[in-house]
């Protein structure tokens, strides 16, 4: 076939079609420029996530039917026999096929985009989908939606690869995958948003957010349309009456507080203990896990298997007494130790969730029992009990305030979910110095950003290197010889000029008297001088900032806000790092 | 393992946006595909679950029927009818702590179709269990101005009936008794349905009511027994003796074996031939009626007095039965001039020391039985007619 445009019979139009198409995707090379191409890459993102996480939980299901049957009380034996022999299986696979899937894959993700420029192999959200949803459906005590965040952020780092972006924006491509596999696995976008910058990136960035909510929206919308728009739980009516309640929620934050700090302690030790037993320990560890798991269950208590949402709801609706409640939360922290520490792929977050809320729930209906008064139903402490675990265990407070807000669709009890989540949080950093995901990166051998370091990092601000304003201050308006009058009786070596209208600048002793010299004392100092302005710095700056200036001048003027002509005092580079050298002796004795 | 995307596809951001959309469509293919059949296989597995969980909570199993129910609601999370099923089996489970779940799974169920007649019924019942009258009043009277999938107006009869039971087992007539009245205007032509509702009017002390309503059972089948036997005893209860008198001889012609009828028949007869002030008697049957009555109150003061263990001489002349004695003994040459037609106050003057003494010694002795029953019925019906 001939080319149409070629042939002296065919019409013209064709031709001019093809130059406007090829105008026209010119155009749009020009319109996707790397930063609009990442943030629809990251709706991409959101929806390939979404749709693995779709598959993921359906594995999780059908893993659990053909493994476990649908009814508890038909289990038996299966109990026990079904997660020792999944742990078995699991371990073969995370030792031999899939190494690198131990764990939750929080600081997975973490480590990917602090060491390894955003690099995580593909192969990793294969085996994280393969043994977190065997090990889940098993039984085994741990949740999905780590497994899920890492799902994601696998997805994402080898998309990003595949297209072949730009190494800074590769790097941003672990926590946006991550955001939406978290957020498709919770169906909480601002939750997973809001983990993603307090635990994975580690700071408050606005350069990323926007990528990170497109994702966590576009994966929420995914797992609603195919798997329904249902919460996780139903949730009852929650009711937050009289301010004194909230002292009842401070106790539950207090309890909950020493709770976690239990709980991260006991993971704390058995973790980098099993890890150093002989290798082949570690075939029979997550079998081993299993068969306590199994066993715990087969004596009463099926409710700590898996991730558990089914007894939660049931706790939301009252259904158990505070004794089964507490049994229960004390169970599900040794289950969920025993899973985690033995190297089992899988979540932390369902546990959490379960653990706060069968506390919550026995504090609650120990707290009415001897004060009648109180109005919260069971239900409401189960909620708030959920946040407290967040917010002590893994030590995400914003997280854990907005995670019970999404889940419950309920902002009557923001109150007590603020005042009990402080209270734990408070408790758990005063027992427990370390977080608990910062704890496991350590065990690893590295170091990673902390939000929660950040927070509690005193920052140097220019104002505690500033300077007195100087006595001497030169105008540029102001002729050379009487400038170089005023300096005469002066000690100093170099003086601030204020320029006209506005701005700084400096001149030294030595500049002053070469002017003199060349004959240029009856000119004004501004046509001389070489340098026409001096950049201003704010007193509130933080003192890193003026490191890119006191190398090149030598004096550098702090100004007001409000009025840039009004001086605040000065910044030398002798100034700051004598500043820098007397919080390094200060810190030194601390870490030491 | 890793993958690459062909190299044939060239780095320009159009065509990359162009790939994975085409890989997003296929992929949202198949996970569609995928979510389908697995919604399939477990919606047929919640349907064997939802059967098993039915036969347990047919043969008030409510622990298996629950745990049969949760496990179809896994497979089928959103389906009405499992969610309504196993609300119920938690509230039939006489387990306090399983009605706040319940009613978490019927409010849910509510919000999502308020006018659902089977759902609103399902929380009367557990505000019934609750003993919250103004909930489940509000709710059973949704389900009977709500959308029933069948038999509207039976099912809606049902509800009013049950409502009225829990009506007046909580002690609440009038409620109770209004909701009759408009039961009674929509019963259809059964007998079944206006003898229930003839007993619940008897439950709410509205014996007319009930007699009506026996009266259209009797309309529809004037053999019911049943009827026959409720009629007369409604009749008996209001007083209107006659009328009870005319059931009750069918009502043990229908069934001889009924013994509570001819108990009422004995005493209803004894009411008709001892009353002295039946219109239709000559004065001197009324006379008769009078002095016998008089002489019987006598003897049953004096037994009662023995039976109390009291000398009526020993006794003081504050206490009653002694002063009964006396205005007995006072009124005792009274009935010699019974026959004066000028003494026309004197048959209620001596009739009233006569129900005053069948009365009192009720009270002190016990429900008294033949021609004293008579007596203190015929009395107490006096009563209400002056009243």
């Amino acid at each position: 076939m001939s080319d149409p445009a070629s042939s002296p019979l065919s019409p013209p139009v064709p031709v001019s079609r093809l130059q406007t198409s090829r105008r026209l995707f010119s155009t749009l090379e020009g319109v996707f420029h790397e930063e609009v191409f990442f943030l629809i890459l990251s709706v991409f993102i959101g929806i390939f996530s979404g749709l693995a996480v779709v598959c993921f939980r359906l594995a999780i299901d059908w893993m659990h039917l053909a493994l476990l049957g649908p009814l508890p009380q038909t289990h038996g034996w299966r109990l026990f026999a079904v997660p020792s022999l999944a742990g078995l299986a699991v371990a073969v696979l995370v030792l031999h096929v899939f190494p690198g899937i131990r764990g939750s894959g929080v600081n997975q993700t973490k480590a990917a985009l602090y060491i390894f420029n955003g690099f995580i192999p593909f192969r990793t959200a294969i085996g994280k989908f393969i043994c977190a949803a065997l090990a889940i459906g098993s039984g085994q005590s741990l949740g999905p939606e780590d497994p899920s965040l890492q799902i994601g952020a696998s997805i994402a780092s080898a998309l990003g690869r595949q297209l072949e972006i730009s190494r800074e924006k590769l790097r941003l491509m672990a926590p946006v995958g991550a955001a939406a596999g978290l957020a498709a696995a919770f169906n909480a976008p601002i939750s997973a948003v809001l983990f993603v910058i307090e635990e994975v990136i580690g700071r408050w960035s606005a350069g990323i957010l926007g990528s990170v909510v497109l994702s966590a929206v576009s994966s929420v919308v995914i797992v609603r349309w195919f798997l329904g728009s249902e919460p996780l739980f139903r949730i009852p009516v929650t009711t937050f009456k009289r301010p004194t309640e909230l002292i009842a929620y401070a106790v539950l934050g207090i309890v909950g507080g020493l709770a976690s700090v239990a709980f991260a302690k006991s993971i704390g030790y058995l973790r980098p203990l099993l890890k150093s037993l002989p290798r082949w320990t570690q075939y029979f560890q997550p079998a081993l896990a299993g068969l306590l798991v199994g066993l715990i269950a087969f004596l009463g208590f099926p409710q700590i298997m898996g991730a558990g949402y089914d007894a939660m709801d049931q706790a939301m609706h009252g259904q158990y007494a505070w004794k089964v409640l507490a049994i229960l939360a004390v169970l599900k922290i040794v289950a969920t130790t025993l899973s985690f520490v033995s190297g089992t792929p899988g979540g932390m977050f369902a546990p959490t969730l379960f653990i706060g809320a069968m506390l919550g729930g026995a504090v609650g209906d120990i707290e009415r029992f001897y004060f009648p008064h109180l109005t919260g139903s069971t239900g409401t402490y189960v909620l708030v009990g959920m946040g407290v675990l967040f917010a002590g265990f893994l030590r995400v407070p914003m997280t854990s305030v907005f995670m019970v807000l999404e889940v419950s669709g309920n902002y009557e009890i923001i109150v007590p979910v603020i005042v009990a989540n402080t209270f734990s949080y408070l408790v758990s950093r005063g027992l427990q110095s370390i977080p608990l995901f910062d704890m496991l990166t350590r065990q690893d051998g590295l170091i990673l950003p902390s939000l929660e370091e950040d927070r509690e990092e005193t920052i140097l601000r220019v104002e505690d290197a500033m300077l007195p304003v100087p006595a001497t201050i030169l105008s540029a308006q102001d002729y050379v010889d009487a400038n170089a009058r005023r300096v005469h009786d002066s000690a100093d070596s170099t003086f601030l000029v204020r320029m006209h209208p506005s701005g700084w600048s400096t001149v030294s002793r030595d500049q002053l008297q070469r002017f003199f010299q060349e004959g240029k004392g009856e000119l004004t100092l501004a046509s001389v001088l070489p340098v026409q302005s001096l950049p201003s710095l704010y007193p509130d700056l933080p003192l890193d900032s003026a490191l890119r200036y006191v190398n090149d001048y030598s004096l550098v003027p702090v100004v007001n806000r409000a009025n840039s002509r009004q001086l605040e005092g000065v910044i030398s580079r002798d100034s700051v790092f004598k500043k820098y050298g007397s919080r390094r002796a200060l810190e030194v004795p601390t870490s030491s | 393992m890793s993958w690459t995307l062909p190299k044939l596809i060239p780095r320009s951001a159009p065509i990359l946006l162009l790939v994975l959309t085409l890989a997003a469509a296929a992929g949202f293919a198949g996970v569609s595909h995928l979510v389908a059949r697995f919604t399939a296989n477990q919606q047929a597995r919640g349907r064997k679950l939802f059967a098993r969980g039915l036969a347990a909570a047919g043969v008030a199993r409510y622990d298996d029927a629950i745990a049969a129910f949760r496990a179809a609601l896994t497979c089928d999370p959103t389906n009405s009818q499992y969610q309504l099923s196993l609300a119920r089996a938690l509230r039939d489970s006489n387990d306090p702590r399983r009605l706040d779940e319940a009613e978490s799974y019927l409010i849910a169920l509510w919000q999502r179709s308020p006018q659902d007649a089977a759902v609103n019924l399902a929380l009367a019942r557990v505000a019934a269990h609750r003993g919250s009258i103004e909930d489940a009043t509000r709710y059973y009277h949704n389900a009977m101005y709500g959308v029933w999938n069948s038999d509207p107006d039976t099912n809606r009869n049902k509800a009013r009936i049950e409502l009225i039971q829990f009506l007046l087992k909580k002690g609440a007539p009038a409620n109770a008794e209004s909701e009759l009245m408009a039961l009674a205007t929509s019963l259809p032509p059964d007998p079944e349905s206006h003898l229930q509702a003839a007993q619940l009017f008897e439950q709410a002390q509205d014996h007319p009511g009930a007699l009506a309503q026996y009266r259209e059972v009797l309309h529809l089948d004037p053999a019911n027994s049943a009827a026959l036997a409720g009629a007369g005893q409604a009749a008996y209860s209001s007083g209107n003796y006659g009328t009870a008198q005319r059931y009750l001889e069918a009502a043990v012609n229908a069934n001889p074996q009924d013994a509570n009828s001819r108990q009422l028949l004995a005493t209803a007869d004894l009411i008709l031939r001892t009353n002295p002030f039946h219109s239709h008697i000559s004065d001197a049957e009324r006379n008769r009626r009078i002095t016998a009555a008089f002489t019987q109150a006598e003897k049953r003061l004096t037994e009662c007095s023995q039976q109390t263990s009291a000398n009526l001489n020993a006794q003081s002349p504050a206490s009653p039965l002694s002063s009964l004695q006396s205005r007995w003994t006072a009124a005792k040459p009274d009935l010699a001039r019974l026959h004066s037609p000028a003494e026309t106050d004197l048959p209620d003057s001596i009739m009233d020391v006569v129900f005053q003494i069948e009365q009192q010694t009720s009270t002190a002795c016990g429900q008294p039985q033949g021609l004293d029953l008579a007596l203190l019925l015929i009395s107490q019906k006096r009563e209400v007619a002056s009243q």
